[in-house]
């Protein structure tokens, strides 16, 4: 079910100071999609949660689920969270210790007054579709890590909720498992075909699972994407800077040569074939993300985006050597497949397509 | 929702304040006051009157060999068993729970009783048992002195001392001793060169807990000191308002804040020590065992020590009491002992009045007083934990003051609060004085509940479609009863033992177990006392397995 955010503003009061937790928020969560709220902590997005929940009640806006206005300040209506119809997965997982797995599950089905063998029945599917079968009887708080947070996805889902929302449910797992959850939380969501809302400040999580992507700062929505549109074609510093790391090249638009832009900058003209609002003349910067720089040592011939440089560190990391080179006064981090023979002080080529450059004119 | 919670805080801040600082304020002013009213005529003659007494000086002296003995004894003893449980291969580790918790539960005032009628001069079981033995005239033993009241106190606190010291002890990173070792330092040299002092904090919190605790205590400066003519300062206080010729409140008033003043002081002190001990003890995050260390040879010895411990701490007290209950007089286990044993002592008791008003009284306070003090500590460790504003603040401050107060300064306190009220010489007088001296002890259960009561646990039945109330039934009732629990059963056993307030507020009609006992102990009763004392332990335990029934049957909290 498709969820419209409309001018959504939420302050706090704390310790003397004003906190603006959301500010002028718009926004369409599709139904059916996967969609993500990205940003760094203290950027509103569990706040902006929180409020498609009814755990917090925003100071002006609307919000609708459906058809349904739950949040309305102008016309005075605030929907509580039991009467939302909502499923929610909790960073802490929110598994009540006095309970057993079937109880925790069953919850919101005893909440509604369902009859006995309804319940049954619709628990004993939820959780064979989580993989916890035969779970049933075990104290919830007994379970592992990643077990109790399938119980709380199973809670959550079992009364079929129109959507579901997800506060940084992995943050509480180790590494290894967070990486193999992730992907069974994909496998479960692209099934269930269901709106799902998950916040996390982890870009790794974002991209892999999301349909789209929503990156907030400071109380804003700054850019709405698919995972790859948010990774590659981003116009913002912000954005680029947040999604992974990338080498950010200071200039000035010089030309707009369809498909490309031309940027000069500290190390030369670079050729960017994002698309881009920048005009001529105006400051931007150049994103070129390490992964996409070609290392190939000595001389190439001169051709559009290729630069010359001086390695400057080389460190083995595994998959790859990660180095520095550095053009003029500009230090470039790159990444350099172990197979390239190249060594700390060596003269060395780069290259880039333009389709990796992005212009960060915003 | 909103205005609710700011009604809360401060009616509670207006209770609790009245229960804690009203007693203090009236000491204040009672102790600058002549005659009876608070507010009358301002004088200093009641601080000249009690500090230029010439025994004051002597008073002060046992008081303070009092205090520092029994900490030495409970904290040494303490570290000795702790450190055998945490670091040795001892066996029979259980024992050192049951250490650490059953003593806790034989009120004071029997304790002391059993170890007055094995140790006291004329007819101490083990004095007459030795006489026989060695055909000698006069006692061996006399536990009416400075020394014997310093080891009875020295054992009644050393679970307190063992509670602090263990923990701290086992969250001790063994790394820093194993470094020692690697650096060429023996087993001993290396216990007191880097366990002791890095333990330190620890061993000074346990320490001046203790002093504390002795400081107030009343029970065994009444029923070993007094006898010996061994004056302390709860025992002076109580000479000064219960010998009938010369009660005087405002010079009890007078003593009583210097008393006051010192408790105050130890306890900021002991709060610093605390949380200087935070700093310092270092918790290993890679959970290791700590190296045990092999006892070889000494560790059948060693736990042969324990084990004669704990028989003196929890089984001899309640053998004593209840031999002593069956026998018309004391006399050494024998078959003309036995031959003489009767239930006599038993039905003296159960058909004195005074005993069963007591009895009745007792049970009253301890019931409705939990009960009561377990509904206001409820909505104080809610507004502590789950508000948070400064305001709870003020009150998590405002309920763990009456911490620090010695029961027999707080009861004179509350004389001088009640005396021109209509509550005086009720049971509701008795009742308020408890609660008010007891709260942290329903407080800090409650408290640790509600912070188990994590906030999303409340939001995720929310969001599962669970209203408010729906939600207070599921979920927050059962999580908190195990915290209703606990706090009751510390509160009403405390009050069924109670003893240093209520010797000054319990008046003629308002009798109570502990101060029946003491009368039976000052005029020599030893078998109607352990009979009645006996009664004590049982009704006290039956009303614990009771609250843990009825908390097993409406919570299912699997652990």
């Amino acid at each position: 079910m498709e969820i419209r955010i409309s001018h959504l503003h939420k302050r706090y009061f704390s310790e003397g100071k004003t906190i603006t937790a959301l500010s002028d928020v718009d926004l369409v969560i599709p139904a059916n999609r996967i969609f993500t709220l990205l940003g760094p902590s203290g950027c509103g997005k569990t706040t902006l949660l929180r409020s498609i929940v009814g755990l917090e009640s925003p100071d002006s806006g609307e919000i609708a689920i459906g058809d349904e206005i739950v949040f309305s300040q102008e016309k005075g209506i605030f929907v509580p969270p039991e009467k939302r119809g909502l499923g929610m997965v909790f960073q802490t997982y929110a598994i009540w210790p006095h309970m057993n797995v079937f109880d925790n599950v069953a919850y919101p089905l005893q909440a509604r007054n369902e009859p006995a063998e309804e319940i049954a029945r619709k628990v004993e599917k939820t959780l064979r579709f989580v993989q916890l079968e035969g779970f049933e009887k075990r104290p919830a708080t007994k379970l592992s890590g990643g077990q109790q947070q399938r119980v709380a996805l199973a809670r959550a889902l079992v009364a079929e909720p129109r959507v579901i929302l997800f506060d940084e449910p992995l943050s509480n797992l180790d590494a290894k498992l967070r990486e193999e959850t992730r992907k069974e939380l994909r496998a479960f969501l692209t099934k269930l075909q269901i709106t799902a809302v998950y916040v996390t400040h982890d870009r790794i999580e974002a991209l892999s699972l999301s349909d789209s992507i929503a990156v907030m700062k400071e109380g804003r929505i700054v850019e709405i994407g698919t995972p790859k549109e948010i990774y590659f074609d981003s116009d913002q510093r912000f954005v680029a800077d947040f999604i992974g790391r990338t080498n950010l090249i200071e200039g000035q638009v010089k030309a707009s040569a369809p498909p490309c832009t031309i940027v000069e900058t500290t190390i030369g003209e670079i050729a960017c074939a994002n698309k881009s609002g920048a005009a001529v003349g105006q400051k931007a910067a150049v994103s070129v993300r390490p992964e996409f720089i070609r290392v190939v040592p000595g001389d190439r011939p001169p051709e559009r985006n290729v630069f010359r440089g001086r390695v400057e560190s080389l460190v083995f990391v595994g998959d790859a050597y990660e180095g520095e080179v550095r053009i003029g006064d500009t230090l470039m981090v790159v990444r350099v497949e172990p197979t390239v023979r190249v060594a700390e002080g060596n003269e060395v080529s780069l290259f880039f397509e333009p389709g990796h450059c992005s212009v960060l004119s915003r | 929702m909103g205005s609710r919670r700011t009604i809360l805080t401060p009616s509670l801040i207006a209770i609790v304040g009245f229960l804690t600082v009203c007693p203090v304020v009236m000491l204040l002013f009672g102790s600058f006051s002549s005659g009876l009213d608070a507010f009358g005529t301002f004088t200093l003659e009641k601080y000249v009157t009690s500090y230029t007494d010439p025994a004051f000086a002597h008073i002060l002296v046992n008081t303070a060999v009092f205090t520092l003995g029994s900490a030495v004894v409970a904290t040494f003893l303490a570290l000795f068993l702790a450190y055998l449980n945490t670091r040795t291969n001892i066996p029979f580790k259980f024992l050192f729970r049951v250490i650490s918790i059953i003593p806790m539960m034989i009120p004071h005032i029997l304790f002391a009783v059993s170890w007055v009628l094995l140790l006291n001069p004329t007819n101490g079981l083990i004095n007459l048992y030795l006489k026989q033995l060695f055909n000698i005239q006069g006692a061996l033993f006399n536990i009416y002195t400075l020394p014997g009241m310093i080891l009875v106190e020295g054992l009644l606190d050393l679970p307190i001392a063992y509670l602090i010291v263990a923990p701290a002890m086992a969250a001790f990173d063994v790394s820093l001793e194993e470094s020692s070792k690697v650096c060429g330092a023996s087993n001993l040299s290396t216990l007191r060169r880097v366990t002791l002092p890095i333990l330190r904090p620890a061993i000074l919190a346990a320490f001046t807990l203790v002093i504390i605790r002795s400081l107030a205590s009343f029970a065994v400066p009444s029923v070993i000191g007094m006898p010996g003519r061994i004056y302390v300062l709860a025992t002076h206080i109580y000479r000064i308002v219960s010998t009938g010729f010369a009660t005087d409140y405002g010079v009890a008033a007078a003593v009583g804040m210097s008393v006051l003043a010192a408790s105050v002081t130890l306890i900021y002190l002991y709060r610093h020590l605390t949380s200087e001990g935070e700093k310092y003890v270092t918790i290993s995050s890679r959970g290791y065992r700590p190296t045990v260390i092999d006892l070889k040879g000494a560790r059948i010895p060693l736990f042969g020590a324990v084990g004669v411990l704990s028989f003196i701490l929890i089984v001899l007290p309640v053998i004593v009491l209840f031999y002593a209950s069956l026998l018309p007089y004391s006399m050494v286990p024998s078959a003309k002992a036995f031959s003489l044993m009767s239930l006599k002592n038993w039905t003296a008791v159960i058909h004195d009045p005074i005993s069963l008003l007591s009895l009745k009284n007792s049970l009253f306070l301890g019931v409705a007083g939990a009960t009561l003090g377990v509904i206001l500590s409820v909505f104080v460790s809610y507004v502590i934990v789950k508000v948070r504003t400064r305001a709870a603040g003020v009150l998590e401050s405002l309920s763990f003051l009456s911490f620090s107060f010695p029961g027999i300064v707080i009861g004179v306190g509350f004389m001088w609060l009640f005396v021109r009220t209509p509550l005086y010489a009720t049971i509701w007088a008795l009742l308020i004085g408890y609660i008010a001296t007891y709260l942290p002890y329903g407080i800090r259960p409650l408290s640790s509940a509600f912070v188990q009561i994590h906030s999303h646990l409340e939001e995720s039945s929310r969001v599962c479609g669970g209203g408010t109330l729906y939600t207070m039934r599921r979920i927050i009732v059962p999580l908190l009863i195990p915290g209703i629990v606990s706090g009751w059963i510390l509160m009403a056993t405390m009050f069924v033992r109670e003893l240093s307030i209520s010797v000054v507020l319990s008046r003629p009609g308002t009798e109570v177990l502990a101060v029946q006992i003491l009368r039976f102990a000052e005029d020599g009763l030893w078998g109607k006392l352990s009979a009645l004392g006996i009664l004590m332990i049982f009704f006290s335990t039956a009303l614990v397995i009771m609250a843990t029934l009825i908390g097993a049957r409406l919570s299912k909290v699997e652990n």
